[in-house]
């Protein structure tokens, strides 16, 4: 591993800083939920603009590794990718630092200051904000599910309830299946009893569609592009995830079925 | 072809609601948002109109995904929003989540110690389950080709 022909031990000052900027880059883009082809551009593009030659990058599920080279010298390492989560602004803010880096003139201390600041200064909607759209997102969904225009109010509220138990539960680092299970045994149940409560014919679909904030659309998607675009371990595991992600949710939905069922 | 005019406009408006609500959840822009309704709005036009022309959901999905896709394609050329965040915030409402849980549910019900009707609530939830991994596949892969197609590169 030490030996005379291996350039991980002695490879050059420059190379180092270099690498790990690139792979943040790459960590923040897959965390805030970008494909494998957009880390893969956006992590040479910065490598690049930073002055390396050469740029190998292998996109795993929970890791991104990197090797670059300049002249003879070159490096190889790796990075942690934290959970896979989607924010959109935050992806378009990494890509068009990485524009920027891409044309050269950054140093690597200057990039890692100004994806630093990233987490800053990428503004959320609030909380709030957060509910009243998946509320409203999720009564729209379940009148395109047939549910009756009775249900849709209960929805919108059991929804919005949801998405604000989803966030804080996050916010306390809670295992992000059984927070699934806890979420979608929550708000069909509140959206059962509120649709049941309201005359709704409808009361299996309510429940459903209270439950939709939990959709992993993004990651679903992004596994097909995966598997698509010659990545099929990557693909694959995210594709796991999302199946037992669906059971997780499917199985709050079925406790919420038994307890309304018990209650009637 | 029967179009209910009524019906094309309530999916419309449903799609475009429920696209630019996923919009927030996915923390896109308040500017942003207006095309994720376009996104979701186009999606469920089309697939509504496919459906009234008798064809089958998982066609349907796909046609309305090859829309968007290629509508998300074009406007990428001109602005700055995320590709995917825009697809998946446009196809969203077009998930058979309702299939979805059925097939699961259907399945849970058949590990009960004696369930009634097995042989039936099996074909149900596998019919529900394949029709959810088709209608998913559809809208993967209607999104994949403009992509494959013509994407455009980060380096503009």
């Amino acid at each position: 591993m030490n030996g005379p022909n291996t350039d991980n031990t002695k490879a050059p000052v420059a190379l180092e800083p270099i690498a790990m900027v690139a792979l943040d880059a790459g960590r923040m883009l897959m965390e805030a939920g970008g494909s494998a082809q957009s880390v893969d551009e956006i992590v040479i593009k910065v490598a690049q603009g930073l002055g390396a030659e050469r740029v190998d990058l292998r996109i795993g599920y929970a890791s991104l590794a990197i090797t670059i080279g300049i002249g003879d010298a070159g490096i190889t390492r790796m990075r942690k990718v934290g959970h896979l989560g989607v924010n959109q602004r935050m992806e378009q803010a990494v890509q068009h630092l990485a524009v920027q880096v891409g044309k050269g003139g950054m140093t690597p201390a200057e990039t890692r200051a100004a994806l630093d600041c990233l987490w800053l200064a990428t503004p959320r909607h609030s909380p709030a904000v957060m509910a009243v759209a998946v509320g409203l997102a999720c009564a729209a969904f379940g009148r395109l599910l047939g549910m009756d225009w009775v249900a849709a109010g209960p929805v919108f509220v059991a929804s919005a309830i949801g998405q604000y138990v989803r966030r804080e539960l996050a916010t306390r680092h809670v295992n992000v299946f059984i927070g699934a299970t806890v979420v979608s045994f929550l708000s069909s149940t509140l959206g059962g009893l509120g649709a049941r409560w309201a005359g709704s014919q409808t009361v299996a679909t309510a429940m459903i569609a209270s439950i939709l904030l939990l959709v992993p659309g993004v990651p679903s998607l992004n596994a097909q592009n995966d598997i698509l675009e010659g990545r099929p371990t990557l693909g694959s595991a995210r594709a796991v995830w999302v199946a037992v992600l669906l059971i997780f949710v499917t199985a709050g939905l079925w406790l919420g079925q038994v307890l309304i069922e018990e209650g009637r | 072809m029967n179009i209910d005019l009524a019906r094309l406009l309530h999916q419309t408006a449903c799609g475009a609601i429920a696209a630019a609500g996923f919009g927030v959840l996915f923390n896109i822009g308040y500017r942003s948002l207006l095309w994720c309704a376009a996104s979701g709005a186009l999606a469920l036009a089309v697939r509504t109109l496919c459906l009234d022309c008798g064809w089958s959901l998982e066609a349907a999905s796909f046609a309305a995904a090859l829309a968007v896709g290629s509508g998300v394609q074009v406007l990428r050329a001109r602005t700055d929003i995320s590709q995917t965040a825009l697809d998946v915030a446009g196809c969203i409402p077009m998930v058979p989540g309702s299939f979805a849980a059925k097939g699961i549910l259907g399945l849970f019900a058949l590990t009960a110690p004696n369930p009634s009707g097995a042989t039936e609530t099996l074909i149900t939830a596998v019919e529900y389950t394949l029709r959810v991994t088709f209608t998913i596949g559809a809208i993967g892969t209607g999104l994949a080709i403009p992509t494959l197609l013509l994407r455009v590169r980060v380096a503009r």
